[in-house]
């Protein structure tokens, strides 16, 4: 501890990247500490009935864009057209990008959250289904690994994983790669194309697999209030226009008992030597590797950039307090010092 | 910080909720009191951890204080109720995911819903440490023996409540001996060491605080392991293992005592002579 002291003092430098962030406040955060202070006695049941205004999508509000300021809408438009473009070679991506260390945090992030673990018990079976919904999980990354978890490592086949994502490019990716699956778990598994701010209206990936929403004449289904056990986002969050809002709405397709886990880029503000060595990679190395490899600089550089302006730790896990989710502990758990982090929440019963 | 947290603790204490410190909340309270209130593992306190989100607190203290507040309990309510539910099944499924499991169930949440637990099955073992360490307040205690045979007494009852689950007693030990966890166990035996003094009676403020603490703390740790494996009718070989250590550590004390006390005399003498002999000292 005293050593990290003394090297913060010798090498002040360090300190000049971690103030970028402090320098261009995140404004729904702020605005949500703000409220938090104000009302702090309001339970959190009572806080999910009544949205506060920062939780309800308005295209019109600014938001961020990586270090731009936009409109909720111009950023969904602009964040689709980052992942059309990077559709192709994210997994490459991924892998030159973190030196394929994103498949330790997946791994860690499916193994901690253990999906499908049901222990028997004499008399009646009484294991009850589980449905989990990946969110922003196009490419499958998560979703397929829940489905080994569940299926080939706990032995329990009443397991669906339901993949979401705004972005069909993105979806039809990761439904190319289902054809490898066992085909146990391609059955347990579906695709749909939803904003995570509203589930209300999701539809399906293929416009041949009209059997499920049939009756449905716009072709789009809703996912219904508790019907939801474990609701996962993986390097997804960071990207939507409105997170408190997507927040209230993981809220409400939970049943109660249910899991809120986010896996996202975090701060390394805890160890000012890594963090250094970090910042210099991600903003130096990983927009360079996007035009070499991906073609497609301005993409990586949004990447980077996002990811500076994600909440800290603790500004993250007051957002899921706030949305009406309790968690334990600390309420996150860094991984490799804090370049990801695992945030946690249940949804309480009522 | 100190205001809020004061009249928070104040509050919890108020409604019998304090988890830990029901023998440390009052001040005119003497050792020799034992039989506590009703214990308070089983909650019912409303307030959730994260009533205000950015007050970090510590969750636990080394020894007891009269002059500061309470730390908050280490678990929330439904922290509390998913562990305490699953701690009834320890003894048949051992620390594992498996009773953490039937806990969540038998508490009406989720099998998903252990995920709440930030440590998965230390949890549980932290809870076990917990709630036997509040327990050791109900010993009945004689008012009139020495301290060395009270704190016998106290080791041993706590190294009974180990009793029912013994079997995985050793599978916990491993747990707590993973890397990750080692602070917070060495932590939990450190405060058992004070709880068991505290509730002996001793009050000595001198050097012997710390090594009464460390020699309990390791003969604690040394009579849980040779209990592992002990089969004798009522753990009399433990009882008998306890009581020969502590005889030692008295000795071992006394001779510490009396090294020092010859050491001292002599550098004192030692120095008048210099002086005698007009060394500027």
């Amino acid at each position: 501890m005293a050593a990290r002291t003394l090297l913060r003092r010798a090498l002040p430098s360090m300190r000049s990247a971690s103030s970028l962030r402090q320098s261009s406040p995140f404004s729904s955060s702020t605005l949500l500490q703000s409220r938090a202070a104000s009302s702090s006695s309001s339970s959190p049941s009572s806080s999910s009935s009544a949205i506060p205004d920062y939780a309800i999508p308005d295209p019109s509000r600014p938001t961020h864009f990586g270090y731009e300021t936009v409109t909720e809408a111009e950023k969904i438009e602009r964040v689709a057209g980052v992942f059309t473009s990077v559709a192709e070679s994210y997994d490459r991506m991924n892998d030159l990008m973190s030196f394929g260390w994103h498949r330790i945090w997946k791994d860690h992030f499916v193994a901690s959250l253990n999906p499908g673990f049901s222990p028997l018990t004499s008399g009646p079976d009484p294991r009850a289904p589980q449905h989990i919904l990946d969110i922003a999980g196009g490419t499958g990354d998560i979703g397929f690994r829940m489905l080994h978890t569940a299926h080939t490592l706990n032995g329990n086949p009443d397991v669906r994983v339901t993949i979401s994502d705004i972005n069909p490019a993105m979806l039809t990716v990761g439904k190319q790669r289902s054809t490898q699956l066992p085909a146990s778990q391609q059955a347990a598994l579906s695709f749909v194309e939803a904003n995570a701010e509203d589930l209300t209206r999701t539809k399906p990936l293929s416009s041949t697999s009209t059997t499920a929403t049939a009756t449905d004449s716009h072709n789009t289904s809703s996912i219904p209030s508790n019907s939801i056990d474990l609701y996962t986002v993986a390097f997804g969050i960071r990207n939507f226009s409105n997170i408190p809002a997507a927040l209230r709405e993981a809220h409400r397709v939970l049943k109660p008992g249910g899991v809120f886990a986010c896996l996202e880029f975090s701060k390394v503000d805890k160890h000012p030597l890594l963090n250094t060595l970090y910042k210099s990679w991600s903003f130096g190395a990983i927009p360079l590797i996007g035009q070499l490899v991906a073609g497609d600089r301005d993409s990586y550089q949004y990447l980077v950039e996002s990811i500076e302006r994600f909440p800290s730790q603790e500004a993250f896990r007051d957002m899921i307090v706030d949305a009406g989710f309790i968690v334990g502990g600390d309420g996150f758990e860094d991984l490799t010092g804090g370049v990801a982090a695992i945030h946690k929440g249940m949804k309480p019963r009522v | 910080m100190r205001p809020q947290a004061l009249s928070r603790t104040a509050a919890s204490a108020a409604a019998g909720a304090s988890w830990l410190l029901t023998p440390r909340a009052a001040w005119t309270r003497t050792p020799a009191a034992t039989p506590s209130t009703s214990s308070s593992i089983t909650s019912t306190s409303t307030t959730t951890r994260r009533a205000q989100p950015n007050l970090i607190q510590p969750t636990s203290r080394a020894y007891h204080a009269y002059t500061h507040p309470a730390p908050p309990p280490p678990f929330s309510p439904i922290e509390t109720a998913i562990l305490s539910a699953a701690y009834t099944h320890v003894p048949t499924h051992g620390f594992s995911r498996t009773s953490l499991a039937l806990g969540a169930r038998s508490a009406g949440y989720l099998d998903i819903s252990t995920n709440l637990l930030p440590d998965g099955v230390f949890s549980l073992i932290k809870y076990h440490l917990l709630s036997q360490r509040e327990l050791l307040s109900t010993t009945p205690l004689p008012p009139s023996p020495p301290l060395s045979s009270r704190v016998e007494l106290l080791t041993f009852t706590r190294l009974l409540a180990n009793a029912p689950v013994l079997p995985h007693l050793q599978s916990a030990l491993a747990i707590m001996a993973q890397p990750s966890y080692i602070p917070t166990s060495l932590a939990e035996l450190a405060v058992l060491a004070d709880e068991i003094l505290y509730l002996a009676g001793d009050v000595a403020v001198d050097p012997t605080w710390y090594t009464k603490r460390a020699s309990l703390s390791a003969i604690y740790a040394a009579s849980e392991l040779f209990m592992t494996n002990d089969s004798s009718t009522g753990f009399r070989d433990t009882r008998a293992f306890l009581g020969r250590r502590l005889g030692e550590a008295e000795e071992l004390g006394g001779a510490v005592r009396s090294v020092g006390e010859w050491v001292g005399f002599n550098a004192k003498a030692g120095v008048n002579v210099l002086r005698s002999w007009g060394a500027p000292i």
